[in-house]
């Protein structure tokens, strides 16, 4: 059991930066990872299966959140000596594909404020350009969840977190969330911005000529959306 | 026509004039297969998780139109307040025919009444599994087609199980099951007399008709097959004016029932904590070495602050609902950690091939104990696409602090013991206290042919010094999945409301787990 169990897929997570958190990789997960990865599972499965990992990465994140001590009474009479959440967050999704963790993100949030960010490849420069940002006005004093699915090159994640930073969020309060990583996007990503912590649910093996994550899921904006 | 064709027919009512003398304007109507229920069920297991006892079987034989149904319903009127009760039919298990058969049978030209119509191992089968305290699926068989239908009906928790039919005192290894055989007597011209009657009133048919049908079949089985098994009877009793009969019986299986409740009482599951320590080994996602049933979710912050808002009596009821839809989700997010997956390839869109896993379950199934598992119902959903959820009602006693089965609704993949081998099933339950209704909710399981280890309880508070040591210790493969451990489990009293006609209040006793989150039903629904 323990040996069918194990993971299989995951790339050596020897080499990842400190600031990079993964889920733990159970058969469970990896069972999640192959349906939303196989090019035949249907739209609504994919849905409802990304939705689930979302859910996790989402708790995960969560749990690099303060709290402070809190002291209640129960309901039969008994205190309770517990924890109370502490800070503000927000959320900010990358566009397009990030709004799709946003539903997983209120299911745990509820009410969470989201911010949007627009980030695309300059066809002259080649380099990722903001095209558009709208944050909550006291952006600045909360904790922010940025929302990602696919960490391939780092380009736009590491745009974004200029952004933010613009805005006066430092990097240490910024917890970036995706469901899959490339070790070269990581790599990028952590050496630009140490401070950052990086919650993922995979670590896959690379990227290919495109830049696209392998063996990765393809476009998850595109299969979420609009195929 | 055969003679079972009447006997079979529901819509008709055995009582019909000619029929004993008891009062027809009875409550308890008992048609064939049925379950009669005047009561809840209580726990018919003990301490160690085993069935304490089958139930109380009953043959009854007779000649077609001898009046066994009709002893059948005074027997179980004679009980009064009775538990679970099964009427059994023999009619039922008449096997499948062939084109030619059903045509045969269409022109009246097929013996019924011949033991080898019948499918006496499937009878047997279906005897034996309500006997022992498992489910069965009845065959339907319709008169109208002549033929055994597709659907079957399903009969679980009898704790008295009637079975009647001209043959069930015919076959030597049925006639071991039982624990009372009664043969019921009638003459020969007498159950003529009210066959020509039944058929020529109620079916339109000739008189002629009806005796060819008796003379053919009928009658040469009866003498043949029926009679002959009245010596194996331990009690002949007459179609009419039988009340003495049926006193003596009924007075009969009472001690016997008695007798047995009295034998197994000390074993049955105690009512109270056993204060024995309660060892925990927190959940480890990594380490696999730690083979123990009661996993605890690893305590974060999060969950920590999650138990912290549920625990608070100040908290709004919508935020209470908020955080125990989102600890639901979790617990069973670690809960189906437990499922088993195969390995599996596919591809992606990139065009790589890629290695993975997939779930290696037949049948994956959630079931309620009614009401306080409701609440973790949301997180199931959110977990497992389109869950079959089955359900159990199960209350305590107000007398005997007795847990009592009122309701059993289960998914097919249960109902079905070739199927229920297969199935993983997630229990869910609010909390763990004295653990007797978690206890009768795992029988409920067992009975139906789930695994053990392919039961999962899934509850948000675990009360250390409950029931939960002798539920761990009895099903010792069922594992636990709870979100925390409180220390104590402590007996208090709560007031009812709900009895205002007799103008007093009732006071019933609870247990409650402290610190604990209070009554987890009553703040999510209420």
């Amino acid at each position: 059991m323990a040996a069918i169990n194990a993971p299989t897929s995951q790339t050596c997570p020897a080499s990842v930066p400190p600031s990079v958190f993964t889920l733990p990789q159970t058969a469970q997960l990896e069972a999640l990872y192959t349906i939303i990865r196989d090019k035949d599972t249907p739209r609504g499965d994919f849905l409802f299966y990304s939705d689930r990992i979302i859910r996790l990465l989402v708790e995960e994140g969560l749990n690099h959140l303060p709290v402070i001590p809190k002291t209640v009474q129960t309901p039969t009479g008994v205190t309770y000596e517990g924890v109370g959440f502490e800070g503000k967050i927000c959320g900010v999704s990358i566009l397009r594909a990030g709004e799709a963790m946003e539903a997983g993100l209120r299911e745990v949030c509820r009410s969470v404020r989201i911010g949007k960010i627009l980030i695309q490849r300059d066809e002259e420069t080649a380099q990722p350009k903001l095209f558009y940002s709208k944050f909550p006005q006291d952006i600045a004093s909360r904790y922010v969840l940025l929302l990602d699915p696919m960490l391939a090159t780092g380009g736009s994640a590491i745009k974004a977190v200029e952004v933010l930073k613009e805005h006066g969020v430092p990097e240490e309060r910024i917890i970036f969330i995706n469901l899959i990583s490339s070790p070269e996007g990581l790599r990028n990503f952590c050496a630009k911005f140490p401070q950052t912590r990086v919650i993922t649910g995979w670590i896959d093996k690379g990227l290919n000529e495109k830049a696209y994550i392998i063996p990765g899921l393809g476009d998850f904006g595109e299969r979420r959306y609009c195929e | 026509m055969s003679d079972v064709f009447q006997d079979e027919s529901p819509d008709v009512s055995l009582d019909g004039g000619n029929f004993g003398s008891l009062p027809t304007s009875t409550t308890i109507h008992a048609l064939k297969n049925t379950v009669l229920k005047s009561h809840g069920r209580p726990p018919w297991y003990g301490e160690d998780g085993q069935p304490i006892s089958d139930a109380f079987v009953i043959g009854i034989a007779g000649g077609s139109a001898s009046g066994k149904t009709h002893v059948a319903r005074q027997i179980v009127q004679s009980l009064g307040s009775i538990p679970t009760v099964v009427i059994l039919s023999q009619d039922s298990f008449y096997k499948r025919h062939t084109p030619e058969e059903v045509a045969l049978a269409m022109e009246n030209k097929m013996d019924f009444d011949h033991p080898d119509a019948l499918d006496m191992p499937m009878f047997t089968q279906c005897l034996m599994d309500l006997k022992k305290c498992r489910q069965t699926n009845v065959p339907v068989y319709s008169f109208q087609e002549h033929q055994r239908l597709d659907e079957t009906q399903y009969l679980y928790g009898a704790t008295i199980v009637i079975a009647e039919g001209i043959m069930t005192l015919q076959d030597p290894a049925l006639r071991g099951v039982y624990d009372l055989k009664i043969f019921v007597q009638a003459d020969s011209d007498l159950m003529l007399a009210r066959r020509i009657r039944r058929d020529v009133k109620e079916r339109g048919r000739s008189v002629e008709g009806v005796l060819d049908q008796y003379l053919r079949y009928v009658k040469p089985a009866y003498d043949n097959f029926v009679l002959p098994t009245s010596r194996y009877a331990d009690i002949i009793v007459p179609g009419s004016d039988n009340h003495i009969a049926i006193e003596l019986i009924s007075t009969h299986v009472r001690r016997q029932l008695r007798e047995r409740a009295r034998r197994f009482r000390p074993k049955i599951v105690s009512r109270r904590p056993t204060g024995l320590p309660l060892p925990v080994e927190l959940w480890s996602n990594s380490s696999e070495q730690t083979p123990s049933n009661l996993i605890v979710l690893p305590q974060t912050p999060q969950l920590k602050g999650i138990y912290t808002i549920l625990r608070d009596e100040a908290t709004a009821k919508q935020d209470f609902i908020f955080f125990v839809d989102r600890l639901a989700t979790l617990l069973i997010e670690a809960a189906v950690e437990l499922l088993p997956f195969r390995p599996r390839s596919i591809e992606t869109p990139c065009g790589v091939e890629a290695p993975g896993k997939e779930l290696d379950a037949v049948c994956v199934c959630g079931v309620t104990i009614l009401r306080s598992g409701g609440p973790l119902e949301r997180g199931l959903q959110r977990v497992i696409n389109d869950v079959l959820l089955g359900s159990l009602l199960v209350q305590t006693d107000l007398v005997t602090s007795e847990p009592l089965l009122l309701h059993v609704m289960l998914p097919v993949c249960i109902r079905d013991r070739t199927k229920a081998k297969n199935t993983w099933v997630f229990l869910l339950d609010a909390q763990i206290g004295t653990a007797a209704s978690a206890f009768m909710a795992i029988r409920v399981l067992l009975d139906h042919g789930i695994l053990q280890d392919h039961i999962v309880f899934v509850t948000f508070l675990v009360a250390g010094d409950g029931g939960i040591s002798a539920l761990r210790w009895a099903f010792p493969e069922v594992r636990i999945v709870a979100g925390a451990v409180d220390a104590h489990l402590r007996e208090c009293w709560v007031e009812d409301d709900t009895d205002e006609s007799e103008g007093q209040i009732r006071r019933r006793k609870v247990w409650v787990i402290e610190p604990g989150m209070g009554q987890i039903g009553d703040r999510y629904y209420l």
